[in-house]
């Protein structure tokens, strides 16, 4: 018995190393709301602030949708995410490699950049269109602790597919 | 028990002062170009909620595309899977209690579907069949 005992609590210490928080979780209210109303509000710490300030600068066609804010909203998402950007905190594994891997490209969304695609391209393109994850975007489809900040491989549950094994 | 009776109260009042200020502002806009304008009508928000437009991003949606048939239950984001909560105040009481909200919500769905902004008319209407549906 205690041998199990054990065994269970070295097993968790090492899931519990596999899964730490590689990204700061978000902390802003406003954020939150107002970002995660359409889609999984992604941590600032997901793209590089030249990347996020291209994409609030049209927030009326943002990806086709209109997503316009008011002026004092704006600036409450634009201080956010600059300041908590990529670059900002590097302190944070996955933020860090995702400004490694720039290249001196500005990425037009998280999915399209660099690291992101290079960390997926094992995946079939069927589960990832397929309709309960519909596209790279919806990352909780996936990665269950997302929002807490937690992007581990052994986090990874694929509908109609289960665990991910390299 | 008491509290709960006493909040869900408040917020039904809430609902209903701010809902029915903003229909009010949406007639005075509506009586500017139409005197003879009596009040917004539940059928024909109905239409706009269920007819299917091409929107901004080229596909076929109505309203209901994201929002579902049955108000009273929450849908899923048609392009994102997202869960969107219940649209109705009956069962979500948080719905049309900030005036902010409504007509920001109405200005981007407006667009989404329509690929343009509701008229006051438009907006009245479907209001008006939101929170009666």
């Amino acid at each position: 018995m205690k041998k199990i005992i054990l065994l269970g609590l070295t097993s968790s210490f090492l899931f519990a190393g596999g899964m730490s928080v590689s990204v700061k979780p978000v902390d802003n209210t406003i954020y939150e709301k107002e970002c995660g109303s359409c889609h999984f509000a992604y941590p600032a710490g997901l793209l590089p602030s030249n990347s996020w300030n291209k994409m609030i600068s049209n927030l009326s066609d943002h990806f086709g949708d209109d997503a316009s804010v008011d002026e004092k909203t704006f600036q409450t998402l634009s201080s956010y995410l600059n300041e908590n950007s990529a670059e900002k905190s590097m302190n944070y594994k996955r933020s860090r490699k995702i400004v490694e891997n720039l290249n001196g490209v500005i990425p037009d969304s998280i999915s399209k950049m660099p690291y992101m695609k290079k960390k997926h391209e094992d995946i079939k393109e069927n589960l990832i269109t397929q309709k309960e994850v519909k596209g790279m975007f919806n990352c909780t489809a996936c990665h269950q602790n997302a929002k807490k900040g937690i992007f581990s491989d052994d986090d990874v549950n694929i509908p109609n597919y289960g665990k991910w094994e390299k | 028990m008491k509290a709960f009776f006493i909040a869900t109260l408040v917020a039904t009042l809430s609902f209903s002062a701010t809902v029915d200020d903003f229909l009010e502002s949406l007639k005075k806009e509506v009586l500017k170009t139409d005197l003879s304008f009596k009040s917004f009508d539940y059928k024909r928000g109905e239409e706009i909620f269920l007819s299917k437009h091409v929107g901004k991003k080229g596909e076929l949606i109505s309203c209901a595309s994201c929002h579902g048939t049955d108000l009273n239950k929450s849908n899923q984001n048609y392009f994102t899977a997202k869960e969107i909560d219940a649209l109705s105040p009956k069962v979500n009481p948080k719905r049309f209690t900030d005036k902010t909200e409504i007509e920001k919500w109405l200005k981007r769905n407006f667009n989404d579907v329509y690929n343009r902004e509701g008229t006051p008319l438009e907006k009245g209407d479907v209001i008006t069949y939101i929170i009666n549906k």
